[in-house]
């Protein structure tokens, strides 16, 4: 992962499988994320040197974002320019709650934007999402319990809880938009 | 919790992204804030006389404003999709307005000189902008919702953006109503209330624009 030499390397590894991600293949997409967060991370670390327990929720935010928001993509443009432009909005919104407003003025722009560095997962998050699933409304937290952590299929869960397919599929959306929104109220505390 | 184990809860069962997410929801808030413009033009205001559709004075504004509704549209969904070039959007959105008032002014030049201002000003030109922001504000509500739900990177121009297709349909709306004849005046007073409703976007976009 180490390998790549220019910026164009990374792209144009990482646009055949995130295409494949978007046509809803979940190996391609997972594989996307993984290469994706740890450029973040490097990414954030970068701009946030003043505030270095802030750069993994800022990934796990910027992934969150990412996800909810992945019908935005559009496939002629480079993968890493809009999720750039995520982590951007997502860096300056972190700014803006911790109110450096002094910080809206840094030159974000004018670094080689990049997602070159590779940065390992270390610290671990500031903000723990595990108790902010735990106040989502209990049918949310529910479906994404046993769809995505307990691993069961969404037919699986269907007939545990009695819900329609359709139903659970809705909920762990509507669960993951919640999960969002409390990640970045938590922030402001 | 550990991001990989975040990864882990994004991936599973993700299925594919949704296609055209912006068209998705832009098109209904469009439809309601319509259907609401047009309800308060009708019902509240009064409508036209049912004659004058057989004459160009609500299809000139209908197509101006259709027209603008759309290049605002196509704006909107374009600053709501990171990393988009909008050049081309502001282009057709710029271009729509300027046809709109070379039109205008030509036909004000073909009236005689004492009937220039009368034309020009109406009967109505001191509401008229008020009332088509009236009206654009449920499409106001329903686009600023529809925008968030995509990704606009930077809200105070999604929020203009936003605000000019609001104006546009509540400019539709108006159109049902109002009995100006004159295509200056369409040019210059609906276009400050399209205006009006993108300054009032660009205003709440900063505020409601958050994700």
């Amino acid at each position: 992962m180490n390998a790549d030499t220019s910026p164009g390397d990374f792209e144009s590894r990482l646009k055949p499988i995130w295409l494949r991600a978007q046509a809803g293949d979940a190996a391609a997409y997972r594989l996307c994320l993984d290469m994706l967060s740890a450029r973040l991370r490097g990414f954030f670390k970068r701009r946030l040197a003043g505030l270095p327990d802030a750069v993994e929720d800022l990934v796990q935010e910027t992934l969150l974002a990412l996800h909810l928001r992945r019908g935005t993509y559009d496939p002629s443009l480079p993968v890493t320019a809009w999720v750039l432009a995520i982590a951007r909005h997502k860096l300056v919104d972190l700014w803006r709650r911790r109110g450096r407003r002094d910080a809206l003025h840094d030159p974000i722009d004018d670094v080689a934007e990049q997602l070159l560095a590779v940065a390992p997962e270390d610290g671990g998050a500031r903000r723990d999402l595990d108790v902010l699933l735990r106040e989502l409304p209990p049918a949310q937290h529910q479906a994404i319990a046993l769809t995505k952590i307990e691993g069961l299929s969404v037919a699986e869960a269907a007939a545990r809880t009695g819900a329609s397919e359709s139903a659970i599929k809705v909920q762990v959306h509507r669960g993951l938009k919640r999960l969002a929104a409390l990640a970045r109220r938590d922030d402001a505390t | 919790m550990r991001t990989d184990t975040l990864i882990e809860i994004l991936a599973r069962d993700a299925g594919p992204a949704t296609r055209a997410l912006a068209a998705r929801r832009l098109a209904p808030a469009a439809l309601v804030g319509f259907l609401a413009s047009a309800a308060v033009a009708v019902a509240i205001l009064g409508a036209i006389p049912a004659t004058m559709f057989a004459s160009h004075i609500p299809w000139t504004k209908i197509v101006y404003a259709g027209a603008l509704a759309l290049a605002a549209a196509w704006l909107t969904a374009r600053l709501s999709r990171p990393a988009a070039s909008v050049d081309g959007p502001r282009r057709v959105t710029l271009a729509v307005t300027v046809a709109m008032a070379a039109i205008g002014a030509a036909s004000l030049w073909a009236e005689p000189a004492e009937s220039r201002l009368p034309a020009l000003l109406g009967s109505s030109w001191k509401t008229c902008p008020w009332s088509v922001l009236a009206l654009s504000l449920p499409a106001l509500v329903a686009t600023l919702w529809a925008a968030r739900g995509l990704a606009p990177t930077r809200p105070r121009a999604a929020g203009f953006a936003a605000g000019l297709l609001a104006g546009a349909i509540g400019a539709i709306g108006y159109s049902l109503h109002c009995p100006e004849a004159a295509i200056a005046f369409v040019a210059i007073w609906y276009t400050a209330g399209i205006v009006l409703a993108g300054a009032l976007g660009a205003a709440l976009g900063p505020l409601v624009l958050r994700w």
